[in-house]
């Protein structure tokens, strides 16, 4: 069978990505600018800053990426776009371009889902094994998805307030933690014991979560020991936090595993980083004798090679999109 | 020689295609929202209806502001991929500088571009086109007074602007505005980017 090279192209949020990835597996070339220290600024992510950000590097990255894979465009056989869900205009950047190039060396264009990308950055690491339960955890998106094939996606329930990297980031802001805050937390973390009484999210029957009362909640334990003039351990606090947060996620993700019979599950999204997450998943996987997959850290944020692999088993099922093709802010898993 | 002309600095789309000094093909067309659907299906059309391919094109011109960053950022990008892709030459220009020069009168011209708040998006240039006061975002009284001691000033703008001038609505002449700049040098693709005159709001509030 003729190899098939796919052009990923992401642009949702602060970093402007481009891949070339062979039979949706494997990573040729990626580059990609990151635009962290520019947002570090402001504390979090300026949408108009990201779109400025975006137009001058979209070029640039798309040669280096060529030049590291010593390919031309001429050689791919299709371009993939992130279409949605993100910052609208950080999205139109990447989609421009995507749609110039593809309508330039006449390249089939490929739509891809954001999340499908963070999905599909584990077939970087292994080919997916259906059905499977996907556990999506980053800035925008905490959720449960069930798949029992290539781009059949069942959402299994999701976030009803805060994202969890949202409250991650929220929470090590409240400690004094310079953005981005969720990495710092996690390492925090690890020099304090979980002393702090904190509430359990959610703690029901459906796939859902809540964070936004366990955010509030730190929150107010940082507000009533400054009134009273106690001073706050960071560590702990942040390991209450963690242990909290990261109990919900895995115990939520257990039931759905449990509930479906399902053998399979794969990690993706910012969050995957977390290194307790991280533990806590492989051991209920060890336990419950489960496949786990957590994609590498590189493949965890936005990148392209991500979302050219998902591109690719799009391309497979024949998804094609034409030069009308529009960014999207939100947008449901398709 | 063969040019491809840009402007999505509005919500307008005006594009056009200028072969052996003439426009073979064009569009003006208002979007409210859809600019980023629609821009490069239409540049397409273009490039159809004159038959002609971008691997063609000797030249690209773009406007790279001042106006709507989301719209300027639009055309730069499609400018700007073909211009690397293909190894075409690019020039980004003034869109105001474009207002001017589509202005037929032997005044001097002050095209405007409503920023809201009492500012503008603004310039002043001569009859000859070459500026006297620069592009600026702008209070308009303050640019105003700039005009006062010239003899007479037509406001080219699109906007409902207050202002005690000759008004004249803007009207692109592509075919005026490529002959115009279809000898200007040519920058490196990477480095085209808008001009947005304006810093962010995060910038401003931040001191940066």
């Amino acid at each position: 069978m003729k190899d098939v090279y796919i052009l990923g192209i992401e642009s949702s949020c602060d970093e402007t990505s481009c891949s070339i990835v062979k039979n949706g597996t494997v990573e040729l070339a990626t580059s990609t600018s990151t635009q962290i220290d520019i947002h570090e600024n402001f504390g979090g992510v300026v949408p108009e800053i990201a779109s400025r950000e975006h137009v001058k590097n979209i070029t640039l990255v798309i040669e280096d990426c060529l030049r590291k894979a010593n390919m031309k465009i001429e050689d791919v056989t299709a371009i993939a776009i992130t279409y949605g869900p993100g910052l609208i205009g950080s999205l139109l950047v990447g989609m421009q371009a995507a749609k110039t190039l593809s309508y330039i060396y006449n390249k089939p264009l490929v739509p891809v889902h954001h999340i499908a990308g963070h999905i599909y950055a584990n077939s970087l690491v292994e080919e997916l094994k259906f059905p499977l339960i996907a556990l999506v955890v980053s800035g925008g998106h905490t959720e449960l998805i069930k798949m029992t094939d290539h781009f059949n996606f069942e959402k299994l329930g999701g976030t009803l307030d805060d994202a969890i990297g949202e409250c991650y980031d929220k929470v090590a802001r409240v400690m004094g933690l310079p953005y981005p805050g969720g990495p710092k937390l996690d390492k925090l973390s690890k020099v304090g014991s979980p002393t702090y009484k904190l509430p359990i999210p959610l703690n029901d029957d459906s796939y859902n979560f809540s964070f936004s009362g366990l955010k509030s909640a730190v929150i107010n334990l940082n507000h009533n020991e400054e009134q009273k003039g106690n001073e706050i351990n960071k560590a702990d606090l942040a390991a209450s936090f963690q242990k909290v947060a990261v109990t919900s996620i895995v115990s939520k993700t257990k039931k759905a595993l449990k509930d479906y019979n399902i053998n399979n599950l794969i990690v993706a999204g910012g969050v995957a980083a977390n290194s307790i997450l991280r533990e806590a998943l492989t051991d209920m996987c060890n336990e419950n004798n489960i496949h786990l997959s957590i994609p590498p850290l590189k493949y965890c944020t936005d990148n392209a090679a991500m979302i050219a692999s998902a591109g690719y088993y799009a391309y497979k099922l024949g998804r094609r999109a034409d030069y009308h093709l529009n960014s999207l802010s939100t947008t449901s898993l398709q | 020689m063969i040019s491809l002309y840009i402007d999505t600095s509005s919500n307008y789309l005006y594009s056009g295609i200028v072969k052996d000094d003439k426009l073979v093909s064009s569009i003006k067309k208002k979007y409210e929202k859809d600019l980023s659907k629609e821009a490069l299906p239409k540049i397409i059309e273009l490039f159809d209806k004159a038959s002609i391919t971008p691997k063609d094109l000797d030249k690209i011109i773009v406007v790279n502001g001042p106006g709507s960053f989301t719209g300027i950022r639009i055309g730069i990008t499609i400018a700007k991929t073909i211009a690397w892709a293909l190894n075409i030459n690019i020039t980004p220009i003034s869109g105001l500088n474009a207002m001017a020069i589509s202005c037929n009168t032997n005044t001097y011209k002050m095209p405007l571009i409503d920023a809201r708040r009492g500012y503008v998006y603004g310039a002043i240039y001569d009859k000859d086109n070459t500026t006297v006061v620069k592009d600026s975002y702008i209070v308009l009284h303050e640019l105003l007074d700039k005009s006062k001691d010239l003899d007479e000033v037509t406001v080219i703008t699109n906007n409902d602007l207050d202002i005690n001038l000759k008004k004249e609505k803007y009207d692109p002449d592509i075919l005026k505005i490529v002959k115009h700049f279809e000898e200007s040098d040519s920058i490196n693709p990477h480095l085209v980017n808008p001009i947005y005159l304006k810093k962010t709001e995060a910038e401003e509030k931040a001191g940066l």
